[in-house]
């Protein structure tokens, strides 16, 4: 049990989450007319949110299509550069901060 | 070679660790100065979860400003968390965020500790007024 933990406390899980996203970002398709969505808030009913439409303008974006993208969020770009930005920087710490002293 | 523990109890985990492998080399006036200065710049994790939580009720992305990530605060609270899912995320991984920071700030002290007493064996306490 002590073993899984450590285990798990060594895992970069924010870098593992941002990549995965991204991942998962490029697999989707954004013309699907019904989406699949992990949105908690969707899952309860409720229609819009500020975030709606991030991932799948984000998908159009990297696909090339930036009028489609800009209509369904903004953000989308301002996304992309953060969430690259970050795992630049998770990456850069897995050399430095996990060796002690 | 200075105990970590006697200078900041309050610290657990990785980062006692951490700090104990940077206080190795110093005596115990350097060890106390240090000590004040990073209790003093340190972000408790505690602090970092609780800021997280508020992402539930609309004010998410608080800690990501305050650890200095700044473009991913915006993001985070303009689109309410990443719809809770950035939230939830952080929630699972607070004490690494905190415990990130935390380095950095602890390696920027000894380099400011550094640059204003170049001395090795200058005692701080005697040198300013």
């Amino acid at each position: 049990m002590k073993l899984i933990t450590n285990w798990v406390s060594r895992m970069p899980l924010e870098l593992i989450f941002w990549i995965g996203s991204l991942l998962a970002i490029f697999l989707l398709d954004p013309h699907s007319s019904t989406h699949f969505s992990l949105c908690p808030l969707s899952q309860l009913g409720f229609d819009w949110c500020p975030g709606c439409g991030l991932g799948r303008a984000m998908s159009l974006l990297a696909k090339g299509e930036f009028q489609a993208s800009w209509a369904l969020h903004p953000l989308a770009g301002l996304a992309y550069v953060v969430i690259i930005a970050r795992i630049v920087q998770l990456i850069k710490n897995l050399k430095t901060t996990h060796n002690y002293g | 070679m200075a105990n970590v523990l006697r200078h900041l109890p309050e610290l657990e985990g990785m980062e006692l660790g951490y700090i104990q492998g940077l206080m190795k080399g110093m005596d115990e006036d350097q060890a106390s100065l240090f000590a004040q200065v990073y209790r003093a710049r340190r972000k408790d994790a505690q602090m970092i979860l609780i800021l997280t939580l508020l992402g539930f009720f609309g004010f998410a992305g608080l800690h990501r400003f305050i650890l200095g990530q700044v473009g991913l605060g915006i993001l985070y609270i303009l689109t309410l968390g990443l719809c809770f899912i950035g939230t939830i995320v952080d929630l699972v991984n607070y004490k690494s965020l905190a415990y990130e920071y935390n380095i950095k700030v602890a390696h920027e002290t000894i380099n400011m500790l550094n640059a204003s007493y170049p001395g090795e064996n200058d005692n701080p306490s005697t040198t300013t007024v």
